[in-house]
């Protein structure tokens, strides 16, 4: 049967267009119980990175994906400090699952996607077990008050990220 | 119909720490990435159709008049591995100006701005999954702080797949340009075939623009019965 290679992934080079970040990482406008995930991205030696692109994939409350009332897309841009900033909802738990809410991050200097997986509490899920012992805690947020998280990308370095290949 | 989302090829994919491209040592994770299995989670996908509205599918002609540069169009389609089109794709593309000048604050390169191009459109693919952009051809630019690295002709482009895990963000590349065969992002790729396959193809014309189509393959086929 005929297969097709993907096409080759490349940078997002440092040019991308502003406008395509803008006004989309509120994911539940008018939500009454909006939760806020916040977190700040660096490269090696903790260096804060301005203007990385990040997006977000998640179910709704009940584990659904795609639901029609609540898309579950997101995408934002770090500020000079590094830092990103969702409103969305806390997910429900899909099927096999711990909530969860799935991370791309695009940017110059990286070839390709890099994904990475953003869990509210230690939880046993094939996914965060995929990854060894000693780093899970890292993909698990920081919960700051009662309706927000901090969840702090490492592309490179001490504590780095674990990142996911598919 | 579910997704099969199958390992990357590392002969077809880069993989992440290039040297003449010094950045990437900074920024490309230093421990392996982790392979996971995969659910609903990964296997289904944003319809961000509905929140990404098409803006700009002719970036020649948005200005007063028109742009300055070569006139061409793109002729793009969306295809999965199965070489199935993927009506509804959405497709963000951006390029430099004729003169090798982004509008972008990121972009000191002391080249001029044409007033009559702004180079951010964004596209939704029809059924047969194909995006079609007006515009002019992108101009060569040096990269700074580097000695001697000039970015060749390129397209950008960014795409939805079906899935989550089909997410596409790559360059499209204009055939016959020599600053192709140094360029530490296209030779990134190592497989000369995928490579080529990031190289635009000039087709006849009778029009007054040059016309290249191109393929963009997203990650993804259908599983079919049997398959594990």
């Amino acid at each position: 049967m005929k297969r097709l290679v993907p096409t080759a992934e490349m940078t997002l080079g440092p040019f991308f267009p502003p406008e395509f970040a803008q006004g989309l990482n509120d994911l539940a406008p008018g939500a009454a119980h909006a939760v806020e995930i916040t977190g700040r991205v660096t490269e090696l030696d903790g260096k804060p990175l301005d203007n990385v692109i990040v997006e977000i994939w998640q179910a709704d409350a009940a584990g659904r994906y795609g639901s029609p009332d609540f898309p579950g897309w997101g995408r934002a841009a770090t500020d000079a400090r590094g830092e990103y900033r969702f409103r969305t909802i806390r997910p429900g738990a899909a099927a096999g699952r711990a909530p969860h809410i799935n991370f791309l991050i695009l940017y110059s200097g990286l070839m390709r996607q890099l994904q990475t997986v953003m869990f509210f509490e230690t939880s046993n899920d094939p996914v965060l077990h995929a990854v060894d012992a000693s780093r899970r805690d890292r993909l698990v947020a920081q919960k700051t008050s009662p309706a927000s998280y901090r969840f702090d990308i490492r592309l490179r370095g001490g504590e780095e990220t674990p990142f996911f290949d598919d | 119909m579910s997704t099969v989302i199958t390992p990357r090829d590392p002969l077809t994919q880069a993989q992440g720490v290039e040297a003449g491209y010094a950045q990437t040592a900074r920024r490309w994770p230093a421990q392996p990435l982790v392979r996971r299995p995969h659910s609903l989670s990964e296997l289904s996908g944003p319809r961000v159709q509905g929140r990404l509205a098409e803006i700009r599918g002719d970036l020649a002609g948005y200005g007063a008049t028109r742009a300055i540069g070569q006139l061409i169009r793109l002729r793009v389609r969306v295809v999965d591995e199965d070489g199935a089109p993927v009506p509804g794709a959405v497709v963000e593309a951006w390029h430099c100006n004729a003169a090798g000048k982004y509008i972008h604050p990121n972009d000191t390169h002391d080249a001029p701005v044409d007033p009559n191009f702004y180079g951010a459109a964004r596209m939704v693919a029809g059924d047969s999954g194909l995006v079609e952009l007006r515009t002019i051809k992108p101009g060569a630019y040096p990269v700074p702080d580097t000695n001697g690295w000039w970015r060749p002709p390129h397209v950008h482009f960014s795409v939805w797949g079906r899935v989550w895990l089909s997410r596409l963000v790559t360059q499209m590349f204009f055939p016959g340009e020599p600053l192709n065969e140094a360029d530490a992002i296209l030779n990134a790729i190592r497989d000369p075939g995928a490579r080529g396959r990031c190289i635009a193809r000039l087709t006849p014309s009778k029009t007054t623009e040059l016309v290249y189509e191109y393929q963009l393959v997203v990650r993804g086929r259908k599983a079919s019965p049997g398959m594990p």
